[in-house]
């Protein structure tokens, strides 16, 4: 079990008496406080303490255009969740559906079920872009905000998000949230005759959704195959990289997709390294630096550019 | 779940495509196969391997009986038997658009009792798992408290710990059977479910080191990981059986499971038991954050939402027979399942054959106790009778699990969470099983 201190055992013989004593002062201070841990310091609490309330009660001071916004969301956002909010491929759509919430496929989007936009801000600092959470800055935050609302139709494209107005802005669909009144359903425990045995019927599943290879022979030498050949440029990969490249995303060339790289290997590895580590817009999208993830090593992403190549010659 | 959620409709249009594309009834013919193979007398695979091993079964003396096998700590941390190397968590790639924001299920088909290993309980997570150096990590309280504390991993450890068995379940699960049947597997209908003996520090002991403000009527807790995992939860929770876990079944949490330290809200739907911990706030309204809005609200077919649906209301399934066991052979059967209630104890579990005409009350096994799985056996005499095999649980509040009509009458198809109806198998002559529903 996590002990910290497990390695100390034999200083230990003449620092207990002394810790013992100063325990004991702490403790004496309130007696119905273990005394344990200390106080956070107000910086500490600044650092950590991100999070925004429906009263506003969080926001940093700040503002942030419609305008503005616009290009951060393009730079930032719009390879995942499309130039209009609709979603590349099978990420989030962030805006649309209004009016579909008792249709029969229910659109939910910010602007057609979120109640409340303190969410849209404390969710975007807090962990959007996807790759790179708790990067962008206050004002980039309500830049970014104001320009989703504005995709929602919520606010128009002069808007200036700031602090001092954000109270100001009220979601359509907020009246319809409620509290949680269940027990909503009430059956019986009915033993005998609960219903006419005619009138069932049996209504089967769609066939061929469920992954059963497993199922199947010899499937459990596959996915032991699997399991064992791990290696650091796969895991800096799926860590970082297979958001984006193990479906194509945001015009990324897909991994195993020979023929999508074919042209790419033959420019080289250093050249491929290189365009992954600095980043780099090409025909086909925008390739971030290190896909995003600054806090990776240059090593690290190479390791993951030599995973890709192997995995699709 | 999140992704369940947002997508599940373009899923299941999806799901409707892809499935008529498909060979029709690849799967079934599967099935069938595997099961001349189990369920016949002259089985195939069974024969495959006698013939392999006929050596080690009696009159002669088995390999393993005349070499000496490993020696202590060859294996410093024991693993399961090579045998059992398809006893694995497993996800539905379709879910979600990526791993990173996504979930994977607990084999329950292959569970004994009421604890589930804790390299076999499912995931849940939106941002990746981090990997947390205990020794950096800390537990901030603030807010509305008379002293905002921090805490190292040891300060957490020397208050007073408890340790409850309970089980965990993501509110999703079934979530992808609203409209109808689609998983063929126990593993994929029920698996976003486990169990563990949790060990850690009541939350109401570090408010009450801390000093709570009067007024306090909610506390925020809040994850390090890349998501920023962020839940609401009511203060009544929070200083009754909400717990701050660093240890699962006798060892430190696995990350997966939120080490060094997490959450841990019995009988409440999975996701406010936020894992990674880094922060409790006190304050005196909910933070409406993005997984108690978008998600994790329950959406009726009127269009409006019901929402902080906190509780696991009571749920049951069998786990054997089940599509990946299929039953062996006529004669005695041992029916086996589980039921559990976030409203406290199971009171009874009654077993159905016949699709909900009629209901025998089953045994309970084992311990039974709150907020936990709990396991019921039958003994039936088959004797290759098609059925509709149905348990329906009774919590100690009363709580009946209901049918799936009755869910659907009440919320509709698109509520996503809370989906605690009775599940019916469907038993094929040849003891074959088939997920199915009853119209
Ligand atoms: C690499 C792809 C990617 C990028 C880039 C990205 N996101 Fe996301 N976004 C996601 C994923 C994945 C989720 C869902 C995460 C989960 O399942 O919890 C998400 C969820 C969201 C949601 C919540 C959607 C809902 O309905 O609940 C919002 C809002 C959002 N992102 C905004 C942004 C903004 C603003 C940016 C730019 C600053 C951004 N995202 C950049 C992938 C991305
Ligand atoms: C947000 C999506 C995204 C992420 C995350 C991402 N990529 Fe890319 N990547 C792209 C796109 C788009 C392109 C194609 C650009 C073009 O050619 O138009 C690309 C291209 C590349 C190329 C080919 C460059 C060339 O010269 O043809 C390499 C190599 C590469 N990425 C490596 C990586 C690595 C390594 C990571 C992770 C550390 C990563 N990518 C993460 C979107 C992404």
């Amino acid at each position: 079990m996590y002990n910290s201190v497990k390695k100390k055992f034999k200083t230990l013989v003449l620092a207990v008496a002394a810790q013992g004593l100063l325990t004991s002062t702490v403790a004496f201070a309130d007696e119905s406080k273990y005394g344990f841990g200390r106080t956070a310091t107000q910086e500490e609490i600044a650092g950590w303490d991100i999070d925004i309330r429906p009263d506003g009660q969080g926001l940093p001071a700040g503002s942030g255009s419609v305008a503005d916004g616009e290009g951060l969301y393009e730079a930032k956002c719009a390879s995942c969740h499309g130039l209009f909010g609709e979603g590349e491929g099978r990420w989030p759509v962030l805006a649309g559906g209004e009016g579909t919430l008792a249709h029969e496929r229910p659109e939910k989007t910010v602007g057609s079920y979120w109640p409340y936009a303190s969410t849209l801000w404390d969710y975007t600092r807090r962990a959007m872009p996807f790759t790179a959470p708790q990067s962008l800055t206050a004002d980039e935050t309500y830049a970014i905000t104001a320009y989703v609302l504005y995709l929602n139709e919520i606010v128009d494209e002069e808007f200036v998000l700031s602090k001092e107005n954000f109270s100001t802005i009220k979601m359509p669909n907020e009246p319809n949230f409620f509290e949680d009144d269940r027990p909503d359903v009430k059956n019986t425990t009915c033993m005998k005759d609960c219903k006419d045995p005619a009138s069932i019927k049996v209504v089967s599943t769609i066939a061929g959704v469920t992954p059963l290879e497993h199922l199947e022979e010899g499937a459990a030498e596959t996915a032991a195959e699997a399991a064992s050949e791990t290696t650091h440029g796969k895991a800096i990969y799926n860590q970082s990289c297979a958001v984006c490249h193990d479906h194509g995303v945001a015009g990324s060339p897909k991994t195993g997709d020979a023929d999508a790289w074919g042209d790419r290997i033959a420019t080289g590895t250093e050249m491929l390294v290189k365009r992954a580590i600095t980043g780099y817009v090409g025909d086909e999208g925008v390739m971030p630096p290190k896909g995003g993830n600054m806090s990776l090593s240059d090593e690290d992403v190479a390791e993951a550019v030599h995973y890709m190549i192997e995995k699709s010659q | 779940m999140k992704k369940l959620s947002e997508n599940t409709t373009d899923l299941l249009q999806e799901i409707k495509t892809e499935a008529s594309e498909l060979p029709k009834n690849k799967r079934r013919d599967f099935m069938l196969n595997g099961l001349k193979l189990t369920a016949g007398t002259a089985l195939a695979t069974t024969v495959g391997q006698v013939a392999a091993s006929q050596s080690n079964l009696p009159p002669n003396v088995p390999e393993w009986s005349k070499t000496l096998g490993r020696g202590v700590v060859s294996v410093p941390y024991g693993l399961p038997s090579s045998y059992e190397s398809d006893v694995i968590r497993r996800t539905v790639e379709w879910l979600t658009a990526d791993k990173i924001a996504s979930i994977s299920m607990t084999p329950l088909h292959e569970m004994s009792g009421i604890i589930t290993p804790s390299g076999l309980h499912f995931e849940r997570y939106h941002g990746g798992v981090p990997d947390i150096n205990p020794n950096e990590h800390r537990l901030m309280i603030n807010g509305m408290v008379d002293r905002p504390l921090l805490f190292t991993m040891d300060d957490l450890m020397r208050f007073p710990s408890e340790s409850h068995i309970h089980f965990l379940e993501c509110p999703a699960n079934g979530g992808m059977e609203w409209r109808g049947a689609q998983m063929e597997a126990l593993q994929f209908t029920h698996g976003m479910l486990s169990g563990s003996e949790w060990t850690g520090v009541r939350l109401s002991t570090l408010l009450q080191e801390a000093g709570i403000k009067p007024g306090a009527k909610w506390v925020l807790a809040e994850g390090a990981d890349a998501a920023g995992m962020s839940r609401s939860i009511p203060i009544d929770k929070a200083l009754d059986d909400t717990l701050i876990v660093f240890a699962q079944n006798g060892e430190m949490l696995r990350p997966e499971q939120g080490y060094p330290v997490r959450l841990f809200t019995p009988g409440w739907e999975g996701n406010t038991s936020v894992k990674w911990l880094r922060r409790i706030e006190v304050g005196d309204m909910p933070w409406e954050h993005r997984e108690e809005t978008s998600k994790y609200t329950d959406l009726l077919a009127d269009g409006t939402a019901r929402r902080h649906t906190f509780v696991q209301e009571v749920n049951s399934v069998i786990t054997s027979p089940c599509p990946e066991k299929p039953i062996q052979g006529k004669g005695l059967l041992q029916l086996e399942g589980i039921a559990w209630s976030g409203r406290g104890k199971v009171k009874r579990v009654d077993v159905s054959l016949d699709g909900g005409v009629s209901w025998q009350t089953a045994k309970i096994k084992g311990l039974v106790l709150t907020k936990s799985l709990t396991r019921f056996s039958m003994e039936i005499n088959w004797q290759g009778e098609p059925l509709l095999l149905q348990s329906r649980a009774i919590d100690e509040t009363g709580y009946v699990q209901p049918t799936l009509a009755q869910l659907r009458e009440a919320r509709g198809t698109n509520s996503i969470y809370h989906k605690n109806s009775i599940h019916t198998w469907q038993v094929q002559t040849d003891g074959a099983v088939n997920n199915v529903q009853l119209g």
